[in-house]
């Protein structure tokens, strides 16, 4: 195997921890993902490639990155 | 007052017994008086994994329906100075005592002891309940595989949930040469996913699998398992001792993986 199974095991994890924290399902979360996206977006300028969500035990973090120079 | 920990996983077989074991004996040699308690009803490991398995005359149910004082269940282990054990039941399931007799049963004990070790079984049914309910802390042992780590992110937030607050982790059974050529989580990996304190990590070794065998501990022995151990009993008595993740550069992992690979 020519890639690392840490990498595959480290995806699958974070997969598995925020259908698990969220209690839902990996498509919930990617719908969940796009909404706050499209929210977002509404009233802030940002690239879907920039946007990104975080979810921990207790808070759901959105990071966006701003205009790049 | 003695502090209350459990020692707990979610998942099965990932070390909790064991490491309640070596903590306790590691804590006792450290001039700590010490009692350690199985509450896995119904499957009773520790006094095995302690080898005291012949010595069992009561045990904790008796104790909370009141069939025995506490001392007479009490198993002194004569190797170590102040080490206590409390076994669990065999014949008993997990029904036979409720949240608030444990936490009764702490209440009454806690004040003649410095540390007080619950080995809680695997699973987050009644079981984990019952050895959550007098904890003041906790520590989550699990191992560096995707289903372990699930599990443990879940018992974590199931202890916060109960009001246990503080909750460090375990990582066991770390194996450094598969760590090093990317097929195993390394330390950093699993702390970051889970986003806990790291209480320490113990690296996969062949003696505990020997120790435990013949009953005995591992926790001070010239091992690399054994002195892990006994960091972490340090810690618990509130040294400072910084967290060996077995990162080291390319000299010292030669040797360390070259001990792995002997047999």
């Amino acid at each position: 195997m020519s890639v690392h199974s840490v990498s595959v095991a480290k995806e699958r994890l974070k997969n598995l921890l925020v259908s698990d924290r969220m209690q839902c399902t990996p498509e919930t979360v990617c719908r969940l993902e796009g909404d706050l996206y499209h929210t977002v977006s509404k009233y802030v300028e940002v690239r879907r490639e920039d946007f990104d969500v975080t979810v921990t035990r207790t808070d759901i973090h959105i990071k966006y990155m701003g205009e790049k120079n | 007052m003695g502090e209350v920990i459990v020692i707990t996983s979610g998942k099965g077989g990932v070390g909790k017994t064991t490491t309640t074991a070596n903590i306790g004996i590691g804590l006792s040699e450290l001039d700590k008086k010490v009692i350690v308690i199985d509450t896995d009803l119904g499957l009773r490991n520790l006094d095995v994994v302690m080898g005291l398995e012949n010595r069992i005359v009561y045990n904790i149910v008796d104790v909370i329906e009141g069939s025995c004082r506490l001392k007479q269940a009490l198993i002194k282990d004569k190797r170590f100075p102040e080490l206590y054990l409390l076994p669990s039941a065999q014949t008993k399931d997990k029904t036979s005592v409720s949240p608030e007799q444990m936490k009764k049963l702490i209440e009454d004990i806690r004040n003649d002891f410095d540390f007080i070790l619950l080995d809680c079984p695997a699973g987050i049914e009644q079981g984990f309940q019952n050895a959550i309910a007098g904890a003041d802390r906790s520590i989550v042992v699990t191992t560096p595989e995707v289903s372990a780590i699930r599990d443990a992110d879940r018992i974590i937030g199931l202890l916060e949930a109960s009001g246990i607050r503080r909750n460090d982790l375990l990582i066991n059974r770390l194996r450094i040469d598969m760590v090093r050529r990317g097929d195993m989580m390394s330390v950093d990996d699993v702390t970051e996913i889970l986003a806990v304190d790291l209480l320490g990590v113990i690296p996969d070794d062949e003696q505990v699998v020997i120790a435990t065998n013949q009953g005995e501990p591992v926790v001070g022995e010239d091992c690399l398992a054994g002195k892990a151990y006994m960091d972490i009993c340090r810690r618990l008595t509130g040294e400072e001792i910084p967290v060996d993740d077995f990162s080291r550069p390319e000299g010292f992992f030669e040797k360390i993986s070259s001990l792995f690979h002997r047999n």
